[in-house]
């Protein structure tokens, strides 16, 4: 039986997973309890009798729903490659990569192909299904706009997964580089009309993070219109840019000692 | 096969201090160094030889070997490989090449390798009828048979060894280039791996060897290119290699009283086994065996001899040391 490559790899990806299959099952418990800790804060907040401006309880936990179905999708297909950039351009066995007659970002990302991080789109739909059970539901028009934009929060994250793994071609060794994937995105879990009008600019324009969750959540509940799928050319650009800076510095990669 | 012109890579590197003053002034201002990993390197290699390349530690014979493989861009000279520029034409170049590095594993430590197989089998899309006849081959030639489906962590270093060279060879490369391939092996894994890689190059297939173990070298090099500060010291074979250094044999000696430290043209006391036994290295161009044994008979009383010629590591020693000395002397004029 021929198996093509994506096949191939991702079963040999779940095998090693399922080495340690406890590691595995924590993992998963992990990440659901991690993606639930916001949502949950979020909970107590309109339960005290607080709120996030314009925005009732369901509808801001389906911001930080489709953040986590986001994720979900993102983390364990594209996210794998900044570990394995990490460990690999320390070791120097990078070079593996390299001797592969397959282009080289495919390689990296999918050898860092990660099944645990699908915990993730499990919260991300039990988070959807409940914040959906708490409004109308919406119609045809406003799932298909969903859906494109929803594409373009997880092209988004394609492309920041590649500026990540791509500065650690220089920057070589820096784990700290999560921490900044969370510092930068974690604006994107909330409504952006709860920030300032700049701070609305430079979310949107400058660091798009808004596109993650807040574009296509507002899409979902027919508030932005066919107009709203603006948002598509932007995660376009940021892809392209993002895989002109990844190849680029792929370029500077210099093995270890031999 | 391969030919290469006037090779040279730079790079650059911080020069770090060790003490906490120059670490912390590290995080300011990292002055930088240019290094010069390999220097106007040209030799060629003809299909189905096996050639091998030594010199001392940071030598240049990795990074010789990684722009070989495709993994460096060069800063000048040419490379053609197979037809291709290895760095420029890499998809369609590593296709054809395999490799296999005694420091870095292309294994994965928790499944079979034969998942691992199966892994490369769909990167290099082989097809499955030429996929399970070369692994059929290999694990048979190899004397695997089961251990290919343990996971890799259960396997020994010779079991894991043997399982890369399977891996590197699934797809049926024209070109294996090898780093260090026996290091760490016992004496029998390494006659195992010794003996695969002369079968392949029977076949055809060309090695690339690079190795501190000599004796991988007297086993398997029909040619030696020896780098040093990266340029090429020596690029012959191992014969005239040996003959360049003169004639000289290595003989071990246990006499009836004891050799004292003497001082004959001809003779270097290499070692002092015991109290009545050396080994000795004799330049038989200044002392001819025959006379050598009827005075070293007459006065010490030879009980036990053995006359071998001069060892690998002895010459290579040599060399290196005299590449040392040549430049220690360049440097003070």
């Amino acid at each position: 039986m021929r198996e093509g490559l994506f096949g191939a790899v991702i079963r040999t990806k779940f095998a090693e997973q399922m080495a340690y299959r406890s590691h595995f099952i924590i993992s998963v418990i992990m990440l659901v309890i991690g993606d639930l800790v916001v949502p949950l804060v979020t909970l107590l907040v309109y339960k005290s009798g607080a709120s996030f401006p314009g925005w009732t309880m369901h509808e801001a936990l389906l911001i930080q729903a489709v953040f986590a179905l986001s994720k979900g999708v993102a983390f364990p297909i594209f996210f794998g490659m900044v570990g394995t950039t990490l460990g690999h351009v320390r070791e120097g066995t990078f070079d593996l990569l390299l001797l592969r007659p397959r282009p080289v970002m495919l390689m990296a990302m999918i050898t860092g192909f990660d099944p645990d991080d699908f915990g993730r789109l499990f919260s991300g739909t039990v988070l959807f299904v409940y914040a959906l059970s708490g409004m109308a539901m919406p119609g045809g028009e406003s799932w298909l706009q969903f859906g494109l934009l929803f594409l373009a929060s997880v092209t988004m994250l394609c492309a920041v997964s590649l500026f990540l793994s791509g500065m650690l071609f220089r920057w070589v060794g820096s784990s700290r580089v999560f921490d900044i994937f969370d510092a930068f995105t974690s604006f994107g879990m909330y409504p952006g009309t709860i920030f300032s009008k700049s701070m609305q600019n430079v979310l949107t324009y400058v660091l798009p993070v808004g596109l993650i969750a807040f574009v296509p959540a507002e899409a979902l509940l027919g508030r932005s219109g066919w107009e709203g799928l603006w948002a598509l050319l932007p995660a376009a650009g940021f892809l392209l840019l993002g895989m002109v800076y990844w190849n680029r510095m792929l370029r500077g990669y210099t093995s270890a000692g031999g | 096969m391969i030919e290469v012109r006037n090779l040279t890579k730079t790079y650059m590197t911080h020069e770090r201090g060790h003490t906490l003053r120059e670490v912390t002034r590290n995080l300011i201002r990292r002055p930088m160094k240019e290094i010069k990993a390999v220097h106007d390197l040209s030799f060629t290699v003809p299909q189905g030889e096996m050639l091998a390349f030594l010199g001392p530690n940071g030598a240049g014979k990795s990074t010789t070997l990684k722009i070989l493989t495709g993994v460096l861009h060069p800063t000048a000279g040419e490379v053609r490989a197979l037809g291709l520029v290895p760095w420029k034409q890499r998809r369609q170049y590593v296709g054809r090449i395999g490799a296999v590095f005694g420091q870095k594993s292309q294994l994965l430590w928790d499944i079979p390798p034969v998942d691992a197989f199966y892994m490369n089998k769909a990167i290099y899309g082989v097809p499955e009828r030429q996929y399970q006849s070369t692994l059929n081959d290999l694990t048979e030639l190899l004397s695997v048979g089961d251990i290919i489906r343990k996971p890799t962590r259960q396997l020994s270093l010779g079991e894991r060894m043997k399982c890369e060279f399977i891996m590197a060879m699934l797809h049926r490369p024209e070109i294996v280039f090898l780093d260090e391939p026996t290091i760490g092996l016992d004496m029998i894994a390494k006659e195992n791996i010794r003996h695969f890689i002369r079968s392949m190059n029977s076949q055809g297939v060309t090695f690339i060897l690079t190795t501190h173990d000599l004796e991988d070298v007297e086993m398997l090099a029909e040619r030696v290119i020896v780098i040093n500060h990266g340029e090429i010291v020596v690029d012959d074979s191992l014969g005239v290699l040996r003959s360049r250094l003169g004639d000289k044999k290595s003989v071990r000696l246990t006499t009836e009283s004891p050799v004292p430290d003497i001082r004959i043209q001809g003779i270097t006391i290499t070692e002092r086994i015991g109290p009545l036994e050396i080994a000795l290295e004799i330049d038989t161009s200044l002392l001819p065996l025959k006379r050598f044994i009827r005075e070293f008979n007459e006065v010490y009383g030879i009980v036990d001899m053995a006359i071998d010629v001069i060892p690998i590591e002895s010459i290579m020693k040599e060399l290196y040391m005299d590449e040392a000395s040549a430049e220690s002397a360049a440097a003070k004029s």
